[in-house]
């Protein structure tokens, strides 16, 4: 397959050629957005309206990078000259690097382009403090109305809000996107006040709360038949970076408790750290991904299992690495166990290490008919490895006979599920992790031998 | 008793009523190596016949022919063999069966089913249009399911105004949307012309692709397990001549 010459068309081309981005500019603005963690594309059912585009409620991947994270958006900076100086940020005022910023025209062709040739389900824009924080926001806000309302685009748009921008601003954003976040970026003022001294806990989160309560205010009115339209279908989400600074991950989680319930956030994403810059306050070493993970555990744990931070861990304390929280949380509490799976209701259930929401539903429904044993749970495909120490079938138990046992046999457990993790993340940096890991082996070896 | 039918649902029903109280019936599919000494039947399709089993499974279970539907778009050779055991165990329980995963039949009809259902949400994703000369669109590939028509619902909701073409390398066919109708040809090798920006776009993404990327956190074997290296040929990030070769 060729071009075709002879199908030139000059006027198409005249049309094009002031709005294609170029390669360079794609590249470093590309580059100084990759590390926003969340490319989600889910939660937004908005209907194709003439012109282009859909929302897909399930989120849909098109593409993976090689290191294994999916491409759903085309996650892209405005703008990287920034007036801001955030110490681990290679865009920060003080850095040397080429500043350049896109026009609105680029951002929306690129977008419309890679949409129609279904590279991406929409669009991920932030950017740099470019000039103020008004004018940034306005450039933003003017891109993502000049889409719906110009090229007529009807695909998902994330977009950044610009701390300490004019609230219109903000509320004239939240009418053409999908979803808006309010980087939390640091777990504490003081952190902030270090790292990211132009950015203040009371600047993230008054746009925050502001978008909360009209939202809130949009969907009453919307019931009651007075509006139409959209305001942020798929809500507010929000990231914080884990291991450049000093907070507890006990803090950071009271921190995100927080805001699931006083901000309805959809999501908190936890980003560890992970060192492009070099600076005296920073820590040389990234955070484990293991940290990370157990942070996603717990907050799962505060989503879907009725937990409360409280009972998952103290303040100043770090997750255990060796357990994931709700065993973490089951040993400490084995007086309460085990419970009987014909008798325990859903939120007993959903306690059991090792049995999570969608299982807790299958039993509650097959115990119906039968009564269960554990054969019938193994026909359910349900996993016993964990649930066993904590479970009685019918009366029968298969559990570990002392605690002791119990804590071995579930470090073990884990230790197989992390090797298969740790093949998953492929080469990890040296970290503690590894040590963390090789410790936690010798630790389940003495257990099973009976020497812990 | 070999059972040779033609290829459509009425065909395939008219030989499940057939075939229905032979135990060892075997259906043959496009390649099946031939059992000697197996008494064979070829079956004319009767459409009456298909419409009366049809109905009677509807009344067993309202879902189970659109499971069938996908059964019979799997790209398993043994598709037939496994949908003719999945709706027998229906019609013998005269009630739904789907939740009986016990049930070996059940089971493998059941993951085949899946299979298809994940390849076209993959897919959803996957399809690569290339623009051309026309403006329509074009996005060849080659799905492990026959499924290139089961795509258009999706992308003709999307892109309403564009005429795009989903070609399936593999089995030589094509659903197309017109703008207005959809229809499924039988296509071989298409004649692409593409629009002047096309490769400067294609470019672009491959461009976005390789910058996206943290190189640091490496997990070339999580990609793959995302997106199987068969799905590769015909994504541009991922393959040089995806454009060129075809
Ligand atoms: S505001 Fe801070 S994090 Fe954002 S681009 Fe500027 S320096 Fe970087």
């Amino acid at each position: 397959m060729k071009n075709n010459e002879q199908m030139f068309d000059f006027w198409k081309l005249l049309e094009y050629n002031d709005s294609m981005i170029s390669q360079e500019k794609l590249t470093i603005l590309t580059e100084s957005a990759k590390y926003d963690v969340s490319c989600s594309s889910s939660g937004s059912a908005r209907k194709n309206a003439g012109g282009i585009g859909n929302g897909y409620v399930a989120g849909c991947c098109h593409s993976f990078t090689p290191d294994g994270r999916c491409i759903s958006l085309l996650k892209i900076l405005l703008s990287n000259d920034c007036i801001y100086d955030c110490k681990y940020c290679p865009n920060r005022v003080s850095a040397d690097v080429p500043r350049v910023s896109a026009t609105p025209e680029e951002i929306c062709e690129l977008t419309m382009d890679f949409y129609k040739r279904n590279y991406i389900e929409g669009l991920f824009l932030s950017s740099a403090v470019h000039k103020n924080p008004d004018y940034t926001m306005e450039r933003l806000v003017l891109v993502v109305k000049k889409l719906r309302t110009e090229y007529n685009f009807h695909g998902y748009i994330h977009l950044k809000g610009i701390p300490r921008a004019d609230e219109r601003l903000c509320r004239e954003a939240a009418k053409y996107a999908d979803r808006m976040s309010y980087n939390m970026e640091l777990p504490s003022e003081q952190s902030l006040k270090l790292l990211a001294p132009q950015k203040s806990k009371q600047s993230l989160l008054l746009p925050m709360r502001q978008l909360t309560q009209e939202k809130r205010q949009f969907v009453q009115d919307k019931k009651k038949g007075l509006i139409q339209g959209h305001f942020l279908p798929a809500g507010q989400t929000t990231q914080m970076i884990v291991g450049a600074s000093p907070e507890a991950d006990g803090q950071i989680l009271r921190l995100t408790q927080a805001l699931y319930r006083n901000m309805d956030m959809k999501r908190v994403y936890y980003s560890s750290y992970i060192p492009v810059v070099h600076d005296a306050l920073l820590p040389e070493v990234g955070a484990g991904q293991l940290r990370e993970h157990r942070l996603y555990q717990a907050d799962w744990l505060l989503r879907f299992y009725g937990f409360t931070v409280e009972e998952i861990v103290d303040e100043e304390q770090n997750l255990s690495l060796e357990f994931d929280p709700k065993c973490a949380w089951a040993l400490r509490h084995m007086h309460l166990f085990p419970v009987e799976i014909n008798r325990a209701d859903l939120a007993q259930l959903l306690r059991v290490p090792g049995i999570g929401v969608r299982n807790a539903h299958k039993i509650l429904q097959a115990r119906r008919y039968t009564r269960l044993t554990f054969e019938d749970l193994l026909k359910m495909k349900i996993a016993l490895k964990r649930a066993k120490h904590f479970i009685t079938c019918d009366g029968k138990y298969l559990g570990a006979k002392n605690d002791t046992t119990v804590r071995g046999l579930l470090i073990a457990a884990e230790n197989g599920e992390n090797a298969v993790q740790l093949d998953v993340f492929g080469a990890l940096p040296k970290t503690n992790e590894q040590k963390i890991m090789l410790s936690t082996r010798q630790n389940a070896l003495m257990a099973l031998t009976g020497e812990l | 008793m070999i059972y040779f039918f033609e290829e459509t649902e009425d065909g395939f029903l008219t030989a499940f009523l057939a075939a229905f109280q032979d135990e060892r019936a075997l259906f043959a599919a496009e390649n099946t190596q031939l059992v000697l000494g197996e008494e064979r039947v070829y079956l004319q399709t009767d459409s009456l016949k298909a419409e009366k089993a049809r109905l009677r499974l509807q009344s067993f279970d309202r879902e189970c022919l659109s499971d069938l539907r996908l059964l019979l778009r799997c790209g398993k050779t043994d598709r037939f063999q496994v949908a003719f055991g999945y709706l027998k165990a229906v019609a013998n329980a005269k009630a739904p069966v789907r939740a009986r995963l016990a049930d070996r039949a059940v089971f493998i009809a059941m993951e085949y089913v899946k299979k298809v259902r994940y390849e076209i949400h993959r897919f959803h994703g996957f399809i690569r249009f290339m623009e051309t000369a026309s403006g329509a669109l074009y996005a060849p590939f080659s799905p492990d399911n026959d499924i290139c028509d089961l795509l258009v619902p999706h992308f003709r909701a999307r892109l309403p105004a564009y005429p795009f073409v989903l070609h399936d390398v593999s089995r030589k066919k094509a659903a197309v949307y017109d703008g207005e109708h959809v229809f499924v040809a039988p296509l071989t090798q298409a004649e692409v012309v593409l629009s002047a920006k096309e490769n400067e776009w294609q470019g672009l993404w491959k461009q976005y692709y390789a910058a996206v990327n943290i190189p640091s956190r490496e997990r070339l074997k999580q990609m793959r397990g995302y997106m199987p290296a068969r799905y590769w040929k015909f994504l541009p990030e991922k393959n040089e001549n995806a454009s060129a070769n075809r």
